[in-house]
C-alpha cells in the first residue's frame, strides 16, 4: 500500500516531517522494520494519528476492524485519532504503543 | 495428550523477544525468572487507569497446544484468584474470559462449556485472534488501563 500523504509531500515546500518507531503486539515498526513492509513511518507532522495507526495495522495485517486499535505515547497516553501528530508535540524517532484489544466473550 | 516443557519452553522463547518489547514499551512488568530457570510461567504486573498495580501469573503448562492458564496474585504472592486481585470489569466467576485464558474453559472450572481448548487461537467476537503472548499482553493491558476500581 502506498502512503498518499508520504507521495504528497515529496519534495521541498511541505510541512516539516518526522518518523516515528511503533511498537506493535507483532513486532516494531520502524524505518528498517520489518524488512518487507511497504510503508514506513514517515509522516509531515500534520498527519492525525489515525493514519498512523491504519498504516501500522496494515503492515502488521491487522484487518479485523471489530478490534479496538489505539495508539499510546509513553505508556498510557492514549491518542486521540484525529489530532496530528504535532498537537502532541512528537519528536523525531519517538516510540509509540500500538495497543491491540481484542473481542469480549 | 502432553505437550514436553522443553516444547514449551522453545516455543515461549520463539515469542518472548516480541513480548519482552512489547511489554517494556508498554511500561509492563515482565518477570521471566521462572522461565529463564526453566519452569514455564511468567508474571506481569499491569496497571489500571488509577496505575494501580495488578500482578498476574501466566502458568503456560501444555502450551502451545492449550492457552496459558492466566491468574491475578497478591503482589507478594501468597493469595490467588480472589475477586478482590481482579480488575474490575471481569467475569465476576472470578477470571479473565477469553479463549486464550485455560481457566475460561469449563473443563477448568470457567464458564464456557462451548469453547474447545484446541480452537484457542480462535477470535473472540470477531476480533483479532489472540494468538501470542504479547497479543495477550496488549490485551489485558488496554482492558486493565481502561478500568478503575477491583472486581470485589
Amino acid at each position: 500500500m502506498k502512503n498518499e500523504e508520504q507521495d504528497s509531500n515529496k519534495g521541498s515546500g511541505g510541512p516539516p516531517r518526522l518518523t516515528v518507531r511503533v511498537q506493535t503486539p507483532r513486532g516494531l515498526w520502524s524505518m528498517t522494520e520489518p524488512a518487507d513492509a511497504t510503508v514506513r513511518p514517515e509522516y509531515p507532522i500534520s498527519t492525525k494519528i489515525e493514519r498512523v495507526i491504519a498504516d501500522a495495522r496494515e503492515v502488521f495485517k491487522f484487518v479485523e476492524d471489530d478490534s479496538k486499535y489505539t495508539l499510546l505515547l509513553g505508556t498510557k497516553e492514549r491518542l486521540e485519532p484525529q489530532r496530528t501528530l504535532a498537537s502532541y508535540g512528537i519528536e523525531d524517532n519517538t516510540l509509540l504503543v500500538l495497543s491491540v484489544q481484542g473481542g469480549n466473550a | 495428550m502432553s505437550v514436553p516443557v522443553e516444547v514449551t519452553l522453545q516455543m515461549l522463547e520463539a515469542e518472548l523477544e516480541v513480548a519482552a518489547q512489547y511489554a517494556a514499551a508498554a511500561g509492563l512488568v515482565l518477570d521471566l525468572t521462572e522461565l529463564r530457570a526453566g519452569r514455564p510461567t511468567a508474571y506481569v504486573t499491569f496497571l489500571n487507569a488509577d496505575r494501580e498495580p495488578f500482578l498476574a501469573e501466566f502458568d503456560f503448562r501444555e502450551y502451545p497446544l492449550h492457552p496459558p492458564t492466566i491468574e491475578f496474585l497478591s503482589n507478594d504472592r501468597s493469595r490467588r484468584g480472589t475477586r478482590d486481585l481482579y480488575p474490575a470489569g471481569f467475569h465476576g466467576t472470578p477470571c479473565i474470559c477469553m479463549r486464550y485464558n485455560r481457566k475460561a474453559y469449563q473443563s477448568s472450572g470457567g464458564p464456557h462449556a462451548d469453547w474447545r481448548l484446541l480452537d484457542w487461537r480462535l477470535p473472540t467476537s470477531k476480533g483479532v485472534a489472540i494468538d501470542s503472548f504479547a497479543l495477550m499482553l496488549s490485551d489485558l493491558d488496554s482492558k486493565i488501563g481502561a478500568s478503575r476500581g477491583r472486581l470485589g
